[in-house]
């Protein structure tokens, strides 16, 4: 039996740098995704040939999979297709990527965890136990905020958000959020129409906040956590060093993220008619927007111009982790690390690919983007951003989240 | 939720499939769906949705899932869900925010169980049209909100009707949502925001209840001619408009200041059924049968890409942020009592008119009382102002209590009639503030001894310190003999010009009351930081 490909006492952070506009630091990225490559290079050899033509009477697999917003992926009807071509047939079970790491998978043939400190959870669990354990890294989305125009403009004109130049004349799809400000205002119990969001033609009285699904279940609430964590980190260093850092800042920024009871799916409820009123504001993976807006172009031959998002100048990336319980899941895992469809079909749907032959395929997201007439998120930022150590991380998540109760406080 | 079977249409041709796959593809067969799929589920279903009951028809055609149901309320749903063996194996609720609650308070020790959104639908406000102009007329911006049906329904102008905030959704997101609106922050409710009753002028507009949305449409329509406005979810009130047994439609009111929505979960109860559970959530959620949903029930699809109808067009406004604390609901439900047995509200005003009062300080208390009787048009003035239904009771006092009268706020007179109240101009020389608060709660002793169930209060305003009568610690002795009930009233105190504000925060803390301060503010922000905490 195979462990992770990675040490259980490890406890790796994410720590990515990105450069000039729309091309991803090669050197950042070798040095975090080698040891994935690594492991996709040696599964290559194995794999051999594929994609060839179902056979009539050959056996189809149905493999039961758990994961939270990654089932874009597999919900795909194209990549559905292809892996039908493969004999496989995939059963999903639908949770939050932390939900995914904290329950018995005794009944799954892989997971696939939004996020690498998820991942991690499982990992480290299954070491401890000794069972088969395969991680595939097959690809990235970094975290963002998805919102409307108005929004957005109220937020350039206080000084928060920038169109970005290259994202559409007039009416740009992306915009550069200063983070720092724009908790400010969270801070201060700052309410749209105090910002002025009446001029244009708005009216809401909510407090000002990016709403995230439950921050105790998922993946990208405790991204933005750690975003949130980094940007008001202060005096203190980049990421809380120590419990006692951790809880601190944890209770610091709690009130930072205080939203009630989370939705369930804030993303689809932000894409929906209703989106603008139920969630004006919502943290969300970019794959989720691109996505999104390649379905509408291919539905109404333009883009939804209503629907943008704002970049965060500090990125996270979050890198999900397919993570193979079998035999099975792991032929699975090579299939979406090494087969060139689903490959492609990934990059189709948004995800910034990772190459098995050492490239950061970042470019070719870019490249495809501008065949369909999506315009090109550009990032110019190189801010240095970081995950806590995974035990910290779940600690400030228990405080943030209130995750162990009422009685705990 | 994956298919992992495609969605049949035609039962016999897919058992005919089937049995050709059985024969060809043995090792295929647990992928295909055979005659076994007849399957009996148990459903526990809120009220809410006994509407969608035909839909569980064609779930059993088109599906050959068959369904059965039995409508509870949300205090018996919620039981239900938290048992460890539940008899139910699906559970299809209006929404499941007070479930998660309970989850949450348990602290996520358990797997929750598999929840699927269907639908939504705002909890929103069907007026009379004339009622909605009027509002309309009456509001700066031409928007109706909460505080404008508060405001209305404390004058006596508005009667509404709404479900039991303590047995269904629609009841409970009314409630959460117009006291997030009296907040007045934005935010979440916390704790604090609701240690103070702040809706009594806005219940005071509850004419009307049940226990089912669908009695509830009934009965409206049965008193249509006496009701202006029917609070409920948006679905209910285009289905109730459509049954044209309405003399007039009712206009659909979204409230600017927010409102709640309603996502109809599907929840898996029995993990076991978890292949029948998929095969439910797949058809419910597919293109035709959300377009079925649409066009019969008027909710809206979980599907974002489905056009929605004309009637399904309009933007529904903000959601409010829901509590993610028990106890804040606890509150809310606990203050807002039982809609049947309305406790009516009455204040005890225990007022210093002597010597000093005289000049501006009264002129003060006349304009608190001018504000309280409708004239305050801010928003907390709208939440906190006197209402229908609620007694007020003035003690003058000097040396000794000077009047007592009492007004019952009944009709349009009664405004001018609750000002009357505070305009004597005879003012004494002294001041005995421990016998007024005496003779008070002999006065509140007697008052619950012929109505006990009134909600009474006492507000002591002074503003100078006791030189005649006993002393505050023989007022305390004496106080602990009172009757039970009478002891338990609280006696908020307001400090004005000169008074003692150790003594007024000791007398406060004794009876459970609280200490306002009028010194550099008017009467009337400290009357109302009583009467709705608000700072």
């Amino acid at each position: 039996m195979t462990a992770g490909d990675r040490p259980a006492a490890e406890e790796p952070r994410l720590a990515l740098r990105r450069r000039s506009a729309s091309a991803w630091s090669r050197r950042g990225f070798l040095t975090v995704f080698l040891p994935a490559l690594a492991l996709v290079l040696i599964g290559a050899t194995a794999l051999g040939t594929s994609g060839n033509a179902l056979l009539p009477f050959e056996r189809v697999i149905t493999l039961e999979g758990k994961m939270a917003s990654k089932r874009d992926f597999f919900e795909d009807e194209k990549v559905r297709r292809i892996l039908l071509k493969h004999h496989i047939r995939i059963h999903i079970t639908s949770v939050g990527s932390r939900e995914v790491a904290i329950r018995d998978l005794d009944d799954y043939d892989f997971v696939f965890p939004s996020g690498q400190p998820a991942g991690d959870l499982i990992t480290r669990e299954r070491a401890e136990k000794n069972e088969f354990t395969k991680i595939y890294r097959p690809f990235v989305s970094p975290i963002v905020l998805a919102s409307y125009r108005e929004y957005a403009e109220v937020l350039a004109k206080e000084g928060i958000a920038e169109p970005q130049p290259a994202s559409g004349k007039g009416e740009p799809l992306y915009y550069t959020l200063d983070m720092d400000a724009f908790l400010e205002l969270i801070e201060k119990k700052r309410q749209w129409d105090e910002i002025g969001i009446e001029d244009f033609g708005i009216t809401n009285t909510n407090r000002i906040l990016a709403q995230t699904p439950d921050v105790c279940t998922a993946n990208s609430a405790s991204t933005y956590l750690a975003l949130v964590a980094f940007t008001r980190r202060g005096e203190g260093s980049e990421v809380p060093e120590t419990s006692h850092e951790a809880e601190e800042r944890a209770h610091r920024i709690k009130p930072l993220m205080e939203q009630g009871l989370p939705h369930a799916d804030v993303f689809r409820t932000y894409v929906s008619p209703e989106g603008k009123g139920v969630a004006p504001v919502v943290v969300a993976y970019e794959h989720q927007y691109l996505t999104y807006q390649a379905h509408y172009l291919a539905r109404s031959k333009k883009l939804d111009l209503e629907r943008v998002l704002l970049y965060p100048k500090s990125q996270f990336v979050t890198q999900p982790q397919f993570i193979a319980l079998n035999k099975d899941g792991d032929r699975l895992g090579q299939l979406i690390t090494q087969d060139p469809e689903l490959r492609r079909r990934a990059m189709e749907l948004g995800f910034r690919i990772l190459d098995p032959t050492g490239e950061v395929a970042g470019d070719q997201l870019t490249e495809f983007l501008r065949e369909t007439g999506i315009p090109v998120p550009s990032v110019d930022d190189d801010t240095r951003t970081a995950m806590p150590r995974l035990r910290l991380l779940e600690r400030m998540i228990s405080i943030i989240g209130d995750c162990s109760g009422e009685e705990s406080g | 939720m994956t298919p992992r079977r495609p969605a049949p249409r035609r039962p016999v041709l897919r058992r005919l499939t089937a049995l050709l796959l059985a024969l060809l593809l043995p090792a295929a067969a647990c992928t295909a769906d055979g005659p076994d799929d007849r399957v009996t589920l148990r459903l526990l279903a809120s009220p809410e949705l006994a509407d969608l009951r035909p839909l569980l028809d064609e779930l059993r055609e088109e599906t050959g899932i068959a369904v059965e149901t039995d409508f509870r309320g949300t205090a018996d749903t919620d039981r239900e869900l938290t048992r460890r063996n539940s008899r139910y194996h699906l559970a299809w609720l209006a929404s499941d925010r007070s479930f998660r609650l309970r989850l949450r308070a348990a602290g996520h020790r358990a797997e929750p169980p598999l929840a699927t959104a269907i639908t939504r639908s705002p909890v929103v406000v069907g007026m009379r049209p004339a009622t909605a102009a009027r509002l309309r007329a009456n509001s700066p911006d031409q928007q109706i909100s909460w505080a404008d049906l508060a405001d209305a329904s404390a004058a006596g102008t508005l009667a509404f009707a709404m479900a039991d905030p303590r047995q269904t959704t629609s009841g409970l997101a009314a409630l959460v949502g117009v006291a997030t609106a009296a907040a007045g922050t934005g935010g979440v409710l916390r704790p604090d925001d609701v240690s103070c009753d702040r809706l009594r002028g806005f219940f005071s507009g509850h004419t009307l209840t049940e226990e089912s949305p669908a009695r509830l449409a009934a009965r409206f329509t049965e008193r249509q001619n006496t009701l202006d406005a029917l609070i409920t979810h948006e679905s209910e009130l285009l289905a109730l408009n459509a049954t044209g047994k309405l003399r007039t439609p009712l206009e659909i009111v979204y409230p600017k200041d927010g409102m709640m929505l309603s996502d109809h979960p599907l929840l898996l109860l029995d993990p076991a059924q978890r292949a029948a559970y998929d095969r439910v959530v797949e058809w419910l959620k597919s293109e035709p049968v959300q377009r079925r949903i649409m066009e019969r029930t008027m909710r809206r699809p979980i599907d974002p890409a489905l056009e929605r109808i004309p009637s399904l067009r309009r933007s529904i406004g903000n959601a409010l942020y829901f509590p993610d604390r028990r106890q804040v609901i606890d509150r809310l439900l606990a203050d807002y009592g039982d809609p049947r047995r309305p406790r009516p509200a009455q204040v005890l005003f225990l007022l210093d008119f002597s010597g000093s009062m005289r000049g501006e300080r009264a002129a003060q208390v006349r304009a608190a009382f001018k504000g309280l009787s409708g004239a305050d048009d801010s928003r907390s003035g709208r939440f906190l102002r006197f209402h229908r239904g609620e007694t007020v009771t003035v003690l003058r006092f000097g040396g000794k209590v000077l009047d007592e009268r009492t007004v019952t706020y009944r009709d349009d007179r009664d405004p001018a009639r609750l000002r009357a109240l505070v305009v004597s101009e005879d003012f004494d020389g002294r001041t005995a503030i421990w016998s007024g608060l005496d003779h008070a709660y002999r006065t509140a002793a007697r008052i619950l001894r012929d109505h006990p169930e009134r909600r009474l209060s006492i507000v002591l305003m002074t503003d100078g310190r006791n030189n005649a009568g006993i002393g505050l610690d023989t007022f305390l002795d004496r106080h602990r003999d009172l009757p039970l009930r009478a002891r338990a009233v609280r006696t908020h105190t307001v400090r004005y010009g000169e008074a003692d504000a150790g003594e007024l925060a000791r007398v406060a803390r004794a009876t459970g009351g609280r200490l306002a301060d009028a010194a550099g503010r008017p009467v009337l922000a400290a009357f109302k930081e009583i009467r709705g905490c608000v700072h």
